[in-house]
C-alpha cells in the first residue's frame, strides 16, 4: 500500500476549481462548446454543488440544472429553492439563476431563452437527457441542430479524482464505517431487518452524512443457489430488498448500504452472521475471498488493465478448485468507479466485455471499488467491498473496516504493493 | 410490512394499466419504454430497489399496447407480479447493446409504428432505432402523464397510507424539538421512525429548517421556528406533509393567522373546474408574496401532473383541476425578524370539492 496526500478535509473551493478545469479540458478534447446536465451526479459535478438528494420522481418537478459553456471558468446553476440552504451560494451572481422547469412547454422555451444569452451561435452541445418537453423544443433549445451525448465528457473528467474529492469519499466512508459499527452490535437473532435500517439512517444522519443513498441492504444469504431467488442468469440474485423478517441465528447477511457527504457517495459492503462465530467451512469461503481480492490488488497499479484484474480474480478463483469461475456477481462488476454517482468508471468485469476491460487502463486518481465474491453452498458465501485509490506506486486503500466475525485482524496489513 | 417482497396489489396495477393502456390509445403509442422509476412502477406494480437522485435515461420497462405485454428489466422475480412471466424478465446490464438485442425479441417490436419513450438520451436515441426499425421515436411522458394525473381509489389509499407514515414519523420528530438539538439530529430521528415503519425510502431528506435564522446555524433555539418538510415514498406513494414549530414560549401569533387565512383560501381553491392559477391567486388574495418553490404539484408516485408555479403562468392557467387529482398545497407566510411558517397539505379533488388528506396536526 502507498500513501497519497489526500487533505484531512475537503477544500471545497479548490475542489470546484480543479474539477471545473477538468470537465473543461475534457469539453476541449472531444469539441464540445457548450454542456447541459440534468442528472442530479453529473450537476454536483459540473457545478460543484450538493444538497440532500430526494426521490427520483421529485427530482423531475425540482430539479437543478447545470450549464457549462468552454472559455467560462464558472459553470450556470439552474436552482430550485431549497429549504434553508443555498448550494451555489459561492458563484458569482449572474451564475447562479433560479429553477427551469423542463418537463413542461412553458418552461423550456423560458429555458431556451436564457440559454440563447449564454450559449453562443453555432457551438457544439451536449446534453445528458432530454424529457419529453425538450425534445418538443429541440429546435428552439439546440438551434445549432441535435446536440451530442454528454456522457462521454463527464465520464473522462469525473475518472480522475482530485485529492479533495478523495477527501470527501475517504469522509463518507468514515461517517458510514462509524455508522456501520454500531449497525453490527445491534445483529442479533430477533432483530428484524428494517430495524437495522432504521438504526442505519438515523445514526448515519447523527455522523453527518448528506443524504442516505440506497435502501439498506441486509439480505439473508440462501444455504443453497438452488434454494435462491430465481435469476435470469441462474447465479445469486442481490440486492433483494430489506423487510419485517427476524433475523434468526446463524443468518449469513450481505450488507450494502451507501451515503453521501458533500455530493460524494461511499460503498460499504461486508458479509456478517447474526449470533454465531464463522464455522470452518464459512472461515474457508472467507479465505478464498481474500485470497482472490489479493490476487486483484497484486496487479492493481497504473498502467494495469481492467482485463488484469479480471484475469487475476478469475485465476485465483481456479485456485480453490473452480476453474474458469468468474468470482464477482454477473449482473454487476468485479470492480467499479465512485464518486458523484454510486457507480462510474472505471468499470471492471461488467458485460460490457473483455475488450472493454482492455481498454480501461487504471491511472493514479481513479477510485476503485473491489468487490469479488466466494461461494460455496451451505456457507452463505463471502462478499465484502474494498475502495481504493490508484497511486503513482499502486494502491491506497480508502475503505476502513475490519472483517469481524470472519477475522479481525488488518485486511491490508500483509498486503502492501510497496513490498513488491 | 410483510416478511417477504411482495409487488403491489391486483387491483392497484389492473387500475393504472388500464389508464396507461387507454392513454397510449389516445396517444397513438404502439409501445411505451419508460426509464423513469415511478412510470415503472405504475406500469408494471413491481418493487424495486430505491436510489436517491435520479438515474440517467435507460429502458427499464417496455409496454406494448396490442397485447398488454409488460417487459421489465429485473435479473430476479422477487417482488415482481406473476402476470410478468420469467420471459418478458431482462436482466441488468451494463452493455446497451445487450439491451437492444433484448428489445428487439419483443413481439411486435419489428412492426410498431410509433414507440414512447419518457426521456430520452442522445445514446439512446441512436440505439432504439435499431430495436424499433420501422417506428417514430416520440415523447411517452405525456401519455404517461395523463394516466398519472388523475388517481384510481386505490392509489388514493396508497396515498393515505403514505401520508399516514409521514404523518407519524414528523410526531416523532417534534417530541424531540427543544432548544440545543440539531437540524441533523431531528433528521436523523424523523428517518429513523419513518423506517422503523417499514419505509426505508424518504423522497425528501431536507427536513428540518430553521426558519429563523439566517446564519447557516444548525442548532435550535429558544423562540426559533422549525419547519418540517417530511416526505417518504410507501409503497410507492409519496406522502408529503409540512409544519412549522414554534419552540419555547414565542407565540408568532400574527404569522401563524397569517398562514391560516392562506392555507383555508389555498385549499378552498382546490375544486373541479378551478385552474391551477386560482391557487396563485390566493396568494395574492391574502396579499401574501409568492413563495419561492411550486405552490402546488400533484402527489402519487413521485412527480405527477400539475407543477403549479408563478414561473409558469400560462401552464398554471391552462391547467384545469379534475375530480380524483390529489395536490400537495405548500402555505408559506414570512415575516422579517420572525422568519417563515410553512405548512404543506395533501388535497384530493373530490365532484364535491377539496378533501384534506392530511390531518390538522396543530403546530
Amino acid at each position: 500500500m502507498t500513501t497519497m496526500d489526500i487533505p484531512e478535509a475537503p477544500d471545497l473551493a479548490r475542489m470546484r476549481r480543479d474539477c471545473g478545469a477538468r470537465l473543461r479540458e475534457a469539453m476541449a478534447r472531444e469539441g464540445v462548446d457548450a454542456l447541459i446536465v440534468l442528472g442530479s451526479n453529473h450537476v454536483a459535478y459540473a457545478a460543484g454543488v450538493s444538497w440532500p438528494l430526494g426521490d427520483s420522481g421529485l427530482a423531475h418537478a425540482d430539479r437543478p440544472v447545470a450549464v457549462v459553456v468552454a472559455g467560462d471558468e464558472w459553470p450556470h446553476l439552474f436552482m430550485p429553492f431549497r429549504e434553508g440552504a443555498l448550494p451555489g451560494a459561492h458563484l458569482p451572481e449572474d451564475h447562479l439563476h433560479g429553477p427551469v422547469y423542463l418537463e413542461y412547454d412553458e418552461g423550456v422555451r423560458n429555458f431556451a431563452r436564457l440559454l440563447a444569452d449564454l450559449i453562443p451561435h453555432g457551438a457544439v452541445v451536449a446534453v445528458d437527457e432530454c424529457t419529453g418537453a425538450m425534445r418538443r423544443e429541440h429546435k428552439a433549445l439546440f438551434p445549432g441542430g441535435p446536440p451530442r451525448d454528454a456522457l462521454s465528457v463527464l465520464s473522462s473528467a469525473k475518472v480522475i479524482k482530485t485529492p479533495d474529492e478523495l477527501a470527501c469519499i475517504r469522509r463518507a466512508l468514515r461517517i458510514t464505517e462509524r455508522t456501520m459499527a454500531d449497525i453490527a452490535e445491534m445483529v442479533k437473532p430477533g432483530v428484524r431487518q428494517i430495524d437495522l435500517s432504521a438504526r442505519f439512517v438515523r445514526r448515519a444522519f447523527e455522523e453527518g452524512a448528506q443524504a442516505n443513498l440506497l435502501e439498506p441492504i441486509w439480505q439473508v444469504m440462501p444455504d443453497s443457489r438452488e434454494n435462491g431467488a430465481w435469476t435470469t442468469h441462474g447465479d445469486l440474485a442481490l440486492p433483494l430488498l430489506t423487510t419485517e423478517r427476524e433475523l434468526a441465528r446463524g443468518d449469513v447477511l450481505w450488507t450494502d448500504v451507501s451515503i453521501s457527504y458533500a455530493g460524494y457517495c461511499s460503498d460499504f459492503g461486508r458479509t456478517w452472521i447474526v449470533g454465531e462465530d464463522p464455522t470452518p467451512a464459512q472461515r474457508a469461503q472467507f479465505r478464498r475471498w481474500r485470497t482472490i481480492l489479493s490476487a486483484v490488488l497484486d496487479v492493481t497499479r497504473p498502467g494495469a488493465s481492467g482485463a488484469d484484474l479480471t484475469r487475476a480474480a478469475i485465476a485465483a478463483a481456479a485456485t480453490g478448485g473452480a476453474s474458469g469461475e468468474r468470482p464477482w456477481l454477473p449482473h454487476f462488476y468485479l470492480g467499479h468507479g465512485l464518486g458523484t454517482g454510486p457507480a462510474e468508471l472505471p468499470f471492471v468485469g461488467t458485460d460490457l466485455g473483455d475488450r472493454f476491460d482492455e481498454k480501461q487502463i487504471l491511472e493514479p486518481g481513479m477510485v476503485l471499488v473491489l468487490e469479488p465474491i466466494a461461494w460455496a453452498d451451505g456457507t452463505g458465501g463471502y462478499r465484502s467491498e474494498e475502495v481504493l485509490v490508484i497511486t503513482e506506486e499502486g494502491w491506497t486503500a480508502l475503505t476502513d473496516y475490519p472483517y469481524d466475525p470472519y477475522d479481525p485482524y488488518d485486511p491490508y496489513d500483509s498486503h502492501d504493493s510497496n513490498a513488491d | 410490512m410483510p416478511t417477504e417482497i411482495l409487488p403491489d396489489n391486483t387491483a392497484l396495477r389492473s387500475g393504472r394499466r388500464e389508464r396507461a393502456l387507454a392513454h397510449m390509445a389516445a396517444h397513438d403509442l404502439d409501445v411505451l419504454v419508460l426509464g423513469r422509476s415511478a412510470n415503472v412502477r405504475y406500469v408494471t406494480g413491481a418493487r424495486q430497489l430505491w436510489v436517491a437522485g435520479t438515474r440517467p435515461f435507460g429502458p427499464s420497462c417496455v409496454l406494448v399496447r396490442e397485447t398488454g405485454a409488460i417487459y421489465l428489466v429485473s435479473t430476479w422475480d422477487e417482488g415482481v407480479p406473476d402476470d410478468i412471466p420469467h420471459e418478458r424478465l431482462f436482466g441488468l446490464t451494463w452493455n446497451p447493446m445487450h439491451l437492444v438485442d433484448e428489445l428487439k425479441g419483443i413481439e411486435g417490436a419489428a412492426t410498431a409504428r410509433r414507440v414512447g419513450t419518457d426521456a430520452m438520451s442522445p445514446n439512446f436515441a441512436r440505439l432504439l432505432p435499431l430495436a424499433f426499425p420501422a417506428a417514430d421515436l416520440v415523447d411517452g411522458e405525456s401519455a404517461m402523464r395523463a394516466a398519472r394525473r388523475i388517481k384510481t381509489p386505490d392509489e388514493v389509499t396508497a396515498l393515505r397510507a403514505a401520508l399516514k407514515v409521514a404523518e407519524d414519523s414528523l410526531a416523532a420528530a417534534v417530541a424531540e424539538l427543544r432548544p440545543g438539538v440539531t437540524k441533523q439530529q431531528l433528521s436523523g430521528v424523523l428517518l429513523e421512525a419513518a423506517a422503523a415503519k417499514g419505509v426505508t425510502t424518504p423522497s425528501t431528506q431536507e427536513v428540518v429548517w430553521i426558519t429563523s435564522h439566517h446564519d447557516g446555524n444548525s442548532t435550535v433555539h429558544e423562540g426559533d421556528l422549525v419547519a418540517f418538510t417530511v416526505g417518504v415514498v410507501a409503497g410507492g406513494y409519496i406522502g408529503e406533509v409540512g409544519r412549522t414549530w414554534s419552540v419555547g414560549g414565542a407565540a408568532h401569533d400574527g404569522l401563524y393567522r397569517r398562514w391560516e387565512d392562506l392555507r383555508a383560501r389555498l385549499i378552498a381553491a382546490c375544486r373541479p373546474g378551478a385552474h391551477g392559477s386560482d391557487l396563485i391567486a390566493a396568494y395574492e388574495a391574502c396579499g401574501e408574496p409568492l413563495p419561492s418553490m411550486p405552490v402546488a404539484r400533484g402527489l402519487g408516485l413521485g412527480f405527477d401532473p400539475p407543477v403549479i408555479t408563478p414561473d409558469l403562468p400560462r401552464t398554471a392557467d391552462a391547467e384545469v383541476l379534475e375530480p380524483g387529482m390529489v395536490l400537495t398545497v405548500t402555505s408559506c407566510v414570512w415575516q422579517e425578524g420572525s422568519g417563515t411558517v410553512i405548512g404543506r397539505d395533501a388535497v384530493l379533488i373530490t365532484a364535491d370539492g377539496p378533501e384534506v388528506l392530511t390531518r390538522r396536526n396543530d403546530a
